[in-house]
């Protein structure tokens, strides 16, 4: 009976959703976190009887065929890279992206990962460093001693050398934000990184605010674009969809008991 | 009297057909774009089995046929999502999806953007505009569609929208006639010509969920697995009564 491992699939696909949903609600309140969705597609079908097909020798065809499907798969899990909403903090290297783009940042390793998380620190040197300490990209390392730190809309980072008066102030960086032709594909690593796929496409590294880069905003953190409400109702229908699941797999294991029970 | 047998043999595979539809609609109660499917039966009049004499040859016994699926093509609810990439359209109306055995259908708005900017299923193939797939500049931001299927963005610090494409929207005379392929596509199937849907229009930002009626499935779910059950015990009593037939008239006195 395909009823069976037709459910199966259902509640795979199910389960799936469920994981994913919980792994939103797990990040409410992560910085730069983006939730995600499962997708479901149905599964190829056997035409038992092909629609269209001659029914007659007269040329009558078959308005309706016989379809039954396979079940349902999971055919991704797509990033929603949508803008979350941007809290305050009134700290100096909190950042946050409004609009396009991601942060650079440079791995141990020489590599590049790409993040949406703007909770910057300074290390011992002075470097502007990720919660990883790995440095945020082009490396800008701030004076010793300096006051009042400022990073633009245009992610200019700029201070107020020791010493001198309150009204100069030194631009001693800039900072690119880079693009991605689809954002989308961005492999998620954790730690709130992504790494570049062939799928995301080459990052293109800018300026904030020209040519359709976001805007950087100091002193404030973007929080998770995850809407709890849609998740709750996501969760309630994944998991009342996995019980009809399990019901068919009881529906159909009742009707082969009958028709064992015909052997006794 | 094996006509019985026979009856009973005809509506169980019927039965276990309807299951395997209920259970397929059940698993896509939460795919995007899916229509629910359902059974149609028909009585199939035959004269009994000549050998037995049990039974007039006057009476014609009636099996059950399954004759055919029927897809309920009925718009399903839809959901908000506010992603610039979901459409759900609004009418007859399918999507044109581009894929290596020709042009495809579907009403699964889920969209993406491909690695080349192209805009593209869950399964990478490409949307096909009015005028071949739609591609997406580097710079452009603010994705927006109209609701006539216009696909516009801002690009670079312009103000003003620039036109992409738009989506190609089709329909078909008789969707019934639509083959389901599975991954959320249709095939034209025999002699479909797309027609352009100017009544249907597109809404950015939704999701058209699947349009099985939960509650329904369930209870015809119910309705199948307890004739089924129903069948087996009438095959067993009538397979009882052979035995006792078997066993009274064949009873050699001792």
């Amino acid at each position: 009976m395909q009823a069976l491992h037709t459910a199966a699939t259902g509640m795979a696909a199910q389960e799936l959703s469920v994981q994913v949903i919980s792994n939103n609600i797990a990040n409410l309140q992560t910085t730069g976190y983006k939730k995600q969705t499962a997708e479901f597609q149905d599964l190829i079908y056997q035409h038992i009887a092909r629609v269209g097909a001659q029914a007659s020798q007269q040329g009558t065809i078959l308005p309706i065929g016989i379809d039954i499907g396979g079940g349902v798969k999971v055919v991704g899990t797509p990033r929603s890279m949508t803008q979350g909403t941007l809290s305050q903090t009134g700290n100096d290297l909190d950042l946050a992206i409004n609009g396009e783009g991601f942060f650079k940042i440079q791995m141990p390793d020489g590599t590049f990962q790409y993040t949406r998380d703007g909770t910057f620190q300074m290390d011992n040197t002075g470097r502007i460093v990720n919660a990883q300490g790995n440095p945020v990209q082009p490396t800008i390392t701030i004076p010793q001693n300096s006051t009042g730190l400022t990073v633009n809309a245009q992610g200019q980072v700029s201070v107020q050398p020791q010493g001198a008066s309150s009204t100069t102030s030194q631009i001693i960086g800039q900072l690119t934000v880079t693009r991605f032709v689809n954002k989308g594909g961005l492999l998620p690593v954790g730690n709130n990184n992504f790494v570049d796929t062939p799928s995301s496409g080459t990052p293109q590294d800018g300026i904030a605010t020209l040519e359709g880069y976001g805007s950087i905003s100091q002193g404030s953190l973007e929080n998770a674009n995850v809407d709890v409400v849609s998740e709750m109702s996501n969760l309630i229908a994944a998991q009342r969809a996995y019980e009809m699941n399990a019901k068919v797999i009881t529906a159909a294991d009742q009707m082969m008991q009958s028709t064992t029970a015909l052997f006794r | 009297m094996e006509n019985a047998l026979l009856i009973g043999l005809s509506r169980q595979s019927a039965l276990e057909r309807q299951i395997d539809v209920i259970a397929n609609n059940i698993a896509n109660v939460n795919t995007a774009g899916y229509k629910s499917d359902s059974t149609l039966f028909e009585t199939y009049l035959n004269t009994p089995a000549h050998e037995d004499n049990f039974v007039g040859s006057d009476r014609r016994v009636n099996f059950v046929q399954d004759r055919g699926t029927y897809r309920d093509m009925t718009q399903g609810p839809t959901q908000e999502t506010r992603n610039p990439l979901d459409v759900a359209i609004d009418g007859s109306a399918f999507l044109v999806v581009q894929t290596p055995q020709g042009e495809r259908y579907t009403r699964d708005g889920n969209l993406h953007i491909n690695n080349i900017g192209q805009l593209v299923t869950a399964a990478g193939n490409p949307i096909l505009g009015t005028s071949g797939p739609i591609v997406f500049q580097p710079t452009d931001h603010d994705i927006n569609i109209t609701p006539d299927g216009a696909v516009t963005v801002v690009t670079g610090t312009s103000n003003t929208d620039s036109l992409r494409g738009a989506l190609r929207l089709v329909s078909f005379p008789d969707a019934q006639k639509m083959l389901k392929e599975g991954l959320n596509l249709y095939a034209a199937g025999e002699g479909g010509t797309p027609a352009p849907d100017t009544k249907s229009t597109v809404r950015q930002g939704f999701i058209e969920q699947s349009n099985v009626n939960a509650v329904s499935e369930m209870s015809r779910m119910m309705e199948v697995s307890r004739a089924y059950t129903q069948i087996a015990t009438l095959m067993q009593q009538q397979a009882e009564l052979q035995k006792t037939a078997i066993q009274s008239l064949a009873d050699v006195p001792t």
